[in-house]
């Protein structure tokens, strides 16, 4: 493990308010002002987008249900599942011309728009016809494509041929596809926080298929353990490696799982919306720390499609992005972070 | 050196041992293709020259022997190869020149005698499992291959070749399935077992399998497989083998049992291992389940899940969430699926390996010692069920010295 900073305290989040903020609670415990409530936690978990999810939170009493989660998950899904027929994002995939977004595809579409213009294409929500051809959609394609089907999808690919225009989302052309499976699990996990907090829940994980949120810390002032999967072990070997953080947004994206086999190949399932080809570079997996699900969900597959060196200095420029990358070099699988990324430590 | 070259100095060379030798330099060096013949045209015979043509890199298919014409021309008509050397003497065949390497996949009585002969007449053996009929036969094969260290002798126990075991080796090595006291197999199916036969006279030559005098029955054919497995994994054996069975369904003249139980204590291990087949129903159909205080791993032939006991679950879960590219996922029962590669079928890891100890003159997993092992085992089982007593472990099956 090479880390360029080695102090959890570089954390771009933990700035001057967190810290004031510890020593008035420091304060305010010392002087006997504050007794720390009582908490128990409260632990919920569910089927969701083809995953699962999990919420701890630390409570006087239950404060929420699994209805209340679930109700917010089938909104997204009707909303942007691809999976689904009747979904608002299926109608734009069958519309010719375009079509009015409810409130969360709206955000999910602004966001997109955002991370592909900051990434200069890198990531792109209208790779959904390449996703399909690679067998990576809702249809299991048989064959793989060759280089002329290739050509012709890519001539339907690109961010440029979408628009919004009040609510409502444009195409330039019927066959322009969308897929928002990159970005629309760390927006559920805001979502759900966000509804957490509504409801006066101050101290909670909320992960969804590996992608989550923390706020608050556990009670005796613990920080939440969040575990990074291991990538070439035995896929039920516990994880070995942990951050501690009390906020912000861990996601990971990764070649080393999802992968089909096809003409004697490992597909995987991250297709470069450029060339139309899946990736192949030495990263194997990048785990994105940030201030949101949604940004973190973003920009983990940007650096993966950007290799180590490129992926090394998009985040040098990127204050709200903070990375812990793995990838191979001479066969020997290594790892490596950006300055601000939380301690990683091992069990 | 060219193939031609290769075959001339090759055969100047009278001394087996060096003929062997020189036999491993040549492919190393020049990549030459094993010639390999195949003795015993059956069902696993014809399977494997199958396997054998989808590696035409490593193996060239020269003789082919059976007993039986009609297996004869199946095979011949499967190696689409003219020139191919036809036997019905395997003796015979191993004179060929043009043999390096032979499987034997013969009726379970003829394997040692097989295996002897190509042994002194310095071929490469790839014999199917069991190993052989009998103790007496494992220990005198044991003996002679000593003679013969520069030959390979693969063992056709394919559980050890292929990824998906290994892994599961690996794990219980590891101690992911704590300690294991029990494992579980079963290996059903709901027919006869018997096969058509062209004319009455063949019945006992084609149905080998229901006669005593061929064949060690269901826990030869079906059970070594996970016997051998346990042995592997553990590096262990029985210590005292129980066993029952009978013939309770088909009643159709037949010799070798139809259902039978075999349960093996594992002394060294402190475990117990339940092995059973029956011909009658095949809703368990292949079962093979390795139980620990952690931990349970359910394998089918392709396929295996772990199910954490439940105080492993929570030792795993020490994080509040974990972050992952694809989530792993739990299956509705609270299991693992464990992921290994399964582009090929078992037998194809077997033959590259066979390839790969040959070209490298090195020593198979499954070799002569391990297969002896599972050879005792089979018999002891075989033994207890046949004549109703308890057996045990000898000193002189500890073949490893």
């Amino acid at each position: 493990m090479q880390c360029l900073a080695k102090e959890a305290s570089n954390c771009k989040f933990s700035g001057r308010s967190f810290f004031m903020s510890l020593m008035i609670g420091f304060l305010l415990l010392s002087s006997g002002f504050k007794k720390e409530e009582h908490l128990n936690m409260y632990s919920l978990t569910g089927l969701a987008q083809g995953t699962t999810y999990h919420i701890s939170y630390y409570a006087p009493t239950s404060k929420i249900t699994k209805v209340q989660i679930d109700s917010i998950i089938n909104k997204i899904d009707s909303s942007m599942s691809v999976y689904k027929p009747y979904s608002l994002i299926s109608a734009f995939n069958k519309a010719q011309t375009r079509v009015t977004m409810d409130y969360h595809f709206k955000k999910v579409i602004e966001k997109s728009l955002e991370i592909s213009k900051k990434s200069n294409g890198a990531f792109d929500i209208t790779v959904y016809p390449l996703v399909s051809a690679w067998g990576f959609g809702p249809v299991k394609t048989k064959n793989l494509p060759d280089s002329n089907q290739i050509k012709s999808i890519l001539e339907n690919v690109g961010y440029q041929h979408l628009k919004i225009k009040d609510n409502q989302l444009l195409k330039d052309k019927p066959s322009v596809k969308i897929d928002v499976n990159g970005i629309a699990q760390g927006y559920s996990v805001d979502l759900i926080a966000s509804f957490l907090e509504g409801k006066g829940i101050h101290r909670f994980i909320v992960e969804l298929g590996g992608e989550l949120i923390v706020k608050g810390k556990k009670p005796k002032n613990e920080f939440f353990k969040v575990g990074i999967e291991a990538v070439n072990a035995e896929d039920f070997s516990p994880v070995k490696k942990y951050i501690e953080i009390d906020r912000g947004a861990v996601t990971t994206s990764g070649s080393y799982r999802k992968f089909h086999q096809a003409g004697g190949k490992k597909v995987n399932h991250l297709i470069d919306p450029k060339t139309g080809y899946y990736l192949q570079n030495e990263l194997i997996s990048v785990t994105i720390y940030a201030k949101n699900a949604i940004t973190a969900d973003g920009f983990d597959n940007v650096l993966m499609g950007l290799g180590l060196k490129k992926a090394m200095s998009f985040l040098a420029k990127e204050k709200d992005l903070e990375a812990y990358l793995v990838y191979t070099e001479n066969g020997v699988v290594k790892d490596t972070c950006s300055a601000g990324f939380p301690k990683i430590q091992k069990f | 050196m060219k193939r031609r070259s290769f075959i001339q100095k090759s055969s100047l060379l009278a001394g087996g041992v060096l003929l062997q030798n020189e036999v491993a330099k040549a492919i190393e060096a020049d990549d030459i293709k094993i010639k390999i013949a195949v003795i015993g045209c059956g069902d696993r015979g014809t399977g494997l020259m199958k396997v054998l043509q989808t590696m035409p890199q490593w193996f060239k298919i020269t003789a082919i022997c059976d007993v039986l014409d009609f297996r004869l021309e199946n095979a011949k008509r499967i190696s689409e190869d003219a020139t191919i050397e036809i036997y019905k003497d395997y003796n015979t065949l191993l004179r060929s020149k043009d043999v390096d390497a032979v499987i034997i996949a013969t009726t379970l009585s003829e394997h040692f005698k097989i295996a002897k002969a190509a042994l002194i007449s310095n071929k490469h053996i790839y014999l199917e499992k069991a190993m052989t009929y009998n103790i007496p036969q494992a220990l005198e094969l044991v003996k002679l291959k000593e003679k013969h260290p520069n030959q390979v002798l693969q063992v056709g126990h394919q559980y050890r070749y292929t990824p998906l075991y290994f892994k599961i080796k690996d794990m219980i090595k590891k101690g992911y399935l704590g300690k294991v006291t029990q494992v579980d197999c079963r290996w059903d199916r709901n027919n006869n077992w018997r096969r058509p036969v062209p004319s009455p006279d063949l019945e006992r030559q084609v149905n080998w399998r229901m006669y005593k005098e061929f064949s060690g029955g269901l826990a030869a054919e079906l059970l070594s497989h996970q016997i051998d497995f346990i042995n592997w994994a553990f590096d262990t054996h029985p210590t005292q083998i129980m066993a029952t069975g009978g013939i309770d369904n088909y009643k159709d003249g037949r010799e070798t049992f139809d259902n039978v139980q075999v349960l093996f204590r594992y002394e060294k291990e402190d475990m117990i291992g339940n092995f059973g087949s029956t011909l009658s129903n095949e809703h368990d159909g292949y079962l093979f389940k390795i139980k620990g205080t952690k931990g349970m791993v359910s394998m089918l032939v392709n396929d295996a899940v772990f199910y954490p006991e439940k105080r492993a679950i929570k030792e795993l879960q020490t994080v509040d969430g974990v972050t992952g590219a694809t989530k792993i996922e739990w299956n509705k029962e609270g299991g693992v699926p464990i992921v290994a590669d399964k582009e090929k079928g078992g037998s194809w890891y077997c033959l590259k390996d066979f390839y790969r100890c040959i070209s490298k003159n090195i020593e198979p997993t499954s070799n002569v010692l391990t297969g002896a092992t599972t050879a005792f085992c089979v018999h002891l089982a075989n033994e207890a069920m046949y004549t109703k007593t308890l057996q045990s472990w000898k000193p002189e099956f500890n073949v490893f010295g």
